[in-house]
């Protein structure tokens, strides 16, 4: 136990000091990432509805927080890749474990400035009032955590750098555009509503919303349920951890 | 005189082998030009009523209307400034300029090209957006002389921009910044007068608000006024480009 916080310690200390000159950079796109997305989807409307604007501010930090695991992660592996230097990293003596959890622990920090900033920004674009539970706490930690864990199964589990990069990319992509994150789910056509029971984005977004708003807006679907929502979340962490542990310990 | 390398019949010459060599260059990047304009062009259309919700007929023919602008951009932007600076990587442009043929004549068939490279996306884009939303365009004859300049443009611009930065890691990291900027606060899925009154004044010197008016008023009636403005500010920008890639492709090293 001593030896794995250890380990944990020093994968923190590499992470930080392999990404120095990323982190600032990730840590602003982030920011501009939320706070943009916030206030430039608000041109679209003419008139924008309370509900609309309350969808948006509290949707763009999720993505805020899986966006460095989900994208930043497989783009780095993928360039460790290509430059040689995976095999050293995976043969460090450390725990697999400790060296995902530090890796997490770097993506949650990055993140909690631009998702601060986001929500601040919504709040007073657009004369918002937010009802902040505790609940606030697991559900960020959960939806940064299983961000970061399906980045890693990308990440180790997609072994050709360009194909990871691809997914990644593809990934975000259904994110913003085809997930009820910053929109209600009823805006989507059937089909895509009912995907998105399934998969892990909508989902992240009821359970941040719940506890940003004290449960008052969900997701806009009809039979989506917070409880529900966190067991997809959390069936899609333990998948993904499987997916990593797999892909890390098998033999080539 | 098989030897006279001047004049309009050798630069001609020139540009015609020049266009087959990069023809013969550019066909591998079709699909991918193809892919990233639907993606940004109808995606964002699609993905942009998804947010808005009940869209009233004219909402939503303001963004179908709209979706060719960003495949058009995104072509210029990100098709042409990614086919630049992975030359600039290889090396090749040294090499096409070591070629027996007028520089000009490399530059303007790389330039014909490109900007017909992009018009496939363009009407892909519009027959799926305007398909999702269940609308019929009224297009005018316009519509050709409006892609071609707006294609133009872009394509001139995206080209220039690349060769004056020179760095393709710049280039490329101002271009992800670039688009995203583009995509959600430029006045092409919305009125102008939504901004702040000095982003609309920024948005009244760069070409992207005049390439959304110019192609917008090739496809609907009614909703834009004073074209001739648009056209003439897209040909500004067109003869700019065009200034500064003489410039940087024309100089010594």
């Amino acid at each position: 136990m001593a030896a794995w916080a250890r380990s944990y310690r020093r994968m923190v200390a590499w992470d930080l000091a392999d990404l120095r000159l990323y982190l600032p950079v990730l840590s602003a796109v982030l920011v501009l990432q939320g706070a943009g997305f916030v206030l430039g989807i608000g041109l679209l409307f003419s008139n924008m509805p309370e509900s609309a604007a309350l969808f948006l501010t509290t949707g763009a930090p999720v993505m805020n927080l899986v966006t460095a695991g989900l994208i930043f992660e497989p783009q780095l592996v993928a360039e460790q890749r290509i430059r040689g230097s995976y095999e050293f990293i995976q043969s460090l003596p450390v725990p697999r474990s400790a060296s995902a959890l530090a890796w997490y622990s770097v993506a949650q920090v990055i993140a909690l400035p631009a998702v601060i900033l986001t929500l601040l920004t919504g709040v007073v674009r657009y004369h918002l009032h937010l009802a902040v539970t505790p609940v606030i706490v697991p559900a960020v930690v959960l939806t940064c955590l299983t961000g970061v864990l399906i980045g890693l199964a990308v990440a180790h589990g997609v072994t050709a750098p360009m194909v990871a990069n691809l997914v990644s990319v593809v990934m975000i992509f259904v994110m913003t555009g085809f997930s009820p994150v910053a929109f209600p789910a009823s805006q989507l056509p059937g089909w895509l509503q009912t995907a998105n029971q399934w998969l892990p984005f909508g989902s992240m977004a009821a359970i941040v919303r719940s506890a940003l708003t004290n449960g008052a807006l969900t997701n806009g679907a009809l039979t989506t349920s917070v409880p529900r929502a966190y067991l997809v979340v959390g069936v899609w962490a333990v998948a993904a951890a499987l997916v990593v542990a797999w892909a890390q310990g098998r033999r080539r | 005189m098989d030897d006279v390398r001047r004049g309009p019949r050798y630069w001609l010459s020139s540009y015609a082998a020049m266009l087959r060599f990069d023809v013969a260059a550019q066909r591998n990047w079709l699909p991918m030009f193809l892919l990233m304009q639907i993606m940004f062009g109808a995606g964002m259309a699609i993905i942009y009523g998804f947010y808005i919700g009940h869209l009233s007929r004219a909402a939503a023919l303001y963004l179908v209307s709209g979706s060719p602008a960003l495949a058009v951009l995104t072509a210029g932007l990100i098709g042409v400034v990614m086919m630049v600076t992975e030359r600039q990587q290889a090396g090749t442009w040294d090499f096409i300029w070591s070629l027996p043929a007028p520089r000009s004549a490399a530059v303007a068939s790389t330039f014909t090209v490109l900007t017909l490279l992009s018009v496939p996306g363009i009407v892909v884009t519009l027959v799926l957006a305007a398909w999702r939303y269940g609308l019929t365009l009224s297009v005018s004859p316009a519509v050709v002389p409006a892609v071609l300049l707006s294609s133009l443009m872009a394509t001139s611009v995206g080209f220039a921009m690349a060769q004056l930065i020179g760095k393709p890691v710049v280039t490329n990291a101002l271009v992800n910044a670039l688009i995203f900027v583009m995509l959600i606060f430029s006045p092409v899925q919305f009125p102008i007068s939504r901004l702040p009154l000095w982003l609309a004044d920024v948005h009244r010197v760069l070409p992207v608000y005049y390439l959304g008016q110019v192609v917008r008023s090739s496809l609907t009636t009614g909703i834009v006024t004073n074209t001739a403005l648009s056209y003439v500010m897209l040909s500004a920008w067109t003869v700019v480009a065009w200034a500064g890639t003489a410039w940087v492709v024309g100089r010594r090293r």
